[in-house]
């Protein structure tokens, strides 16, 4: 009943198509994580030093990203959001110019790659926001009091004393966040975006062979998720014994979307 | 602005309900039934699966975890693309893409579920089960009758977020045209093209309340488990 032909997959445009997506989507993830883990400082310093105001607009933002749909964030940013730039910039962007491909001949110039790192990253700090301060709640309050009365700013407070504490905390789920990120770049193919997953599809529409391509992706994802999960428990933050046990549960609201 | 809302009045039955009177249910409608119908599945099969690995502590509970990891591993649009060719192979007819959406929306989340049951068995007490076999229950008794009704209570708020998780998924419906709310919304954008900001704001803020109310639940739940 089953009969694979990996010839039809694994050879010629098919596997052109396919290795063209697999570097888009390791593109797109990395500059997502980059972009999300500056929103999330960003946002962590601004719940900090922002007064009522400040924390307001985190809640807000947190709220915002957690309850709601990715696939639907990202049809906002690509259909209602990029209309809102000015012409001229998104002119400029789509215009083809010398810097806007990535090594592995992946344009990141183009209103889908932005977008989709965009979405994933605002998606993905509205749950690392979540994550960190919990961790960070683990550090003992003398420690940020000390901090305080040695003149520290709020900056210097969340740069050296609360992050890399907080982070060795939190670093499990951190993680768990930027493997979602990594899986969730599939559903950029929604937005027309020419990622693994929308490579995957187009092999089945060219010539039918569509178990074939979807055990290829499969497989790609779950090594890819694999590598990278190694790659960042290995990271000096992970090995660090963290001062006490943290509680950074956050049971109640595991809300992952996958 | 009027013609921004326009644009929502003009469609919204049909983005609340679809062709409910044509007996094809859509938008709203479709959203809630393909959660409701997952859920359905996902917490049984998950309670069933968390009681098997909690039992039998060797192999099977490997197995049970290896199947899990796979699970989480791959992006939920590739199980739902294998169960959108592999049904049809398998049952030799066609199933409605709503059903089979939810199936391997089902599928997916009955893996949270056993780990979050399973988490819940692992909490309670091991005197609980003890004194349940002195008192003569089997192991299945003390499974139904004592921890069981308590490990549930504890992971009510887990429960409730994976739900919430469960409810956001549904717009993935959108990837293979199944028309909930998402892909309604989607339709309309490409009919009428030149309002996709008030759309999308429209149907973001349908979710939005949807999980929120779900999620003032969970911390109410919380709260009691304190």
């Amino acid at each position: 009943m089953l009969t694979f032909d990996w010839q039809g997959v694994l050879s010629g445009q098919p596997l052109q198509w396919i290795l063209s997506g697999y570097l888009t989507t390791l593109w797109v993830s990395a500059i997502g994580m980059v972009l999300a883990g500056l929103l999330t400082g960003l946002f962590l310093l601004l719940r900090l030093a922002g007064g009522r105001i400040g924390r307001g607009l985190v809640a807000t933002w947190v709220s915002l990203f957690r309850n709601t749909p990715l696939l639907v964030q990202l049809l906002f940013w690509y259909f209602a959001a990029w209309n809102l730039l000015p012409q001229g910039l998104r002119d400029s962007i789509n215009a083809p110019h010398s810097g806007s491909v990535l090594p592995g001949d992946v344009w990141w110039l183009s209103p889908e790659f932005l977008c989709s790192a965009w979405g994933l990253a605002a998606f993905t700090s509205a749950f690392l926001i979540e994550e960190i301060t919990a961790g960070m709640r683990a550090v003992s309050p003398g420690q940020v009091e000390a901090a305080l009365s040695q003149g520290f700013s709020h900056q210097a407070l969340l740069r050296h004393i609360l992050l890399p504490q907080g982070l060795i905390y939190a670093w499990q789920p951190v993680v768990g966040q930027l493997l979602n990120l990594m899986k969730l770049s599939s559903l950029a193919s929604g937005i027309g975006f020419a990622e693994l997953t929308y490579q995957v599809r187009q092999i089945e529409s060219y010539n039918a062979h569509a178990l074939e391509a979807f055990a290829v992706g499969t497989v790609l994802y779950l090594l890819t998720g694999m590598v990278l999960g190694l790659l960042l428990t290995r990271l000096p933050v992970a090995r660090q014994k963290p001062a006490r046990q943290a509680r950074t549960s956050t049971q109640g609201e595991p809300q992952h979307e996958r | 602005m009027n013609a921004n809302l326009a644009v929502i009045t003009d469609n919204l039955d049909y983005l609340l309900w679809g062709r409910l009177a044509q007996g094809e249910p859509g938008g709203v409608v479709l959203t809630l039934l393909m959660a409701l119908g997952a859920a359905a599945l996902a917490i049984p099969v998950g309670v069933v699966l968390a009681c098997a690995a909690w039992r039998y502590r060797g192999g099977v509970r490997r197995l049970l975890f290896l199947w899990a990891e796979i699970i989480r591993g791959i992006p939920l649009i590739f199980v739902i693309f294998w169960l959108w060719y592999l049904l049809p192979m398998m049952t030799g007819g066609s199933l409605p893409g709503a059903v089979t959406v939810t199936l391997a929306l089902a599928w997916f989340t009955s893996a949270a579920v056993m780990h979050s049951v399973l988490a819940g068995l692992q909490a309670l007490p091991s005197g609980q089960y003890e004194a349940a076999q002195t008192q003569g229950f089997s192991e299945s008794q003390a499974l139904w009758f004592i921890l069981l009704p308590q490990a549930l209570r504890n992971v009510m708020p887990s429960l409730l977020g994976i739900l919430i998780a469960l409810l956001k998924d549904t717009s993935l419906a959108f990837i293979v045209n199944v028309p909930e709310l998402t892909t309604v919304a989607g339709q309309v954008n490409n009919r009428v093209q030149i309002y996709p900001m008030a759309l999308f704001i429209f149907i973001a803020v349908i979710y939005y309340l949807l999980c929120s109310s779900l999620g003032l639940l969970a911390r109410r739940f919380q709260r009691q488990a304190v």
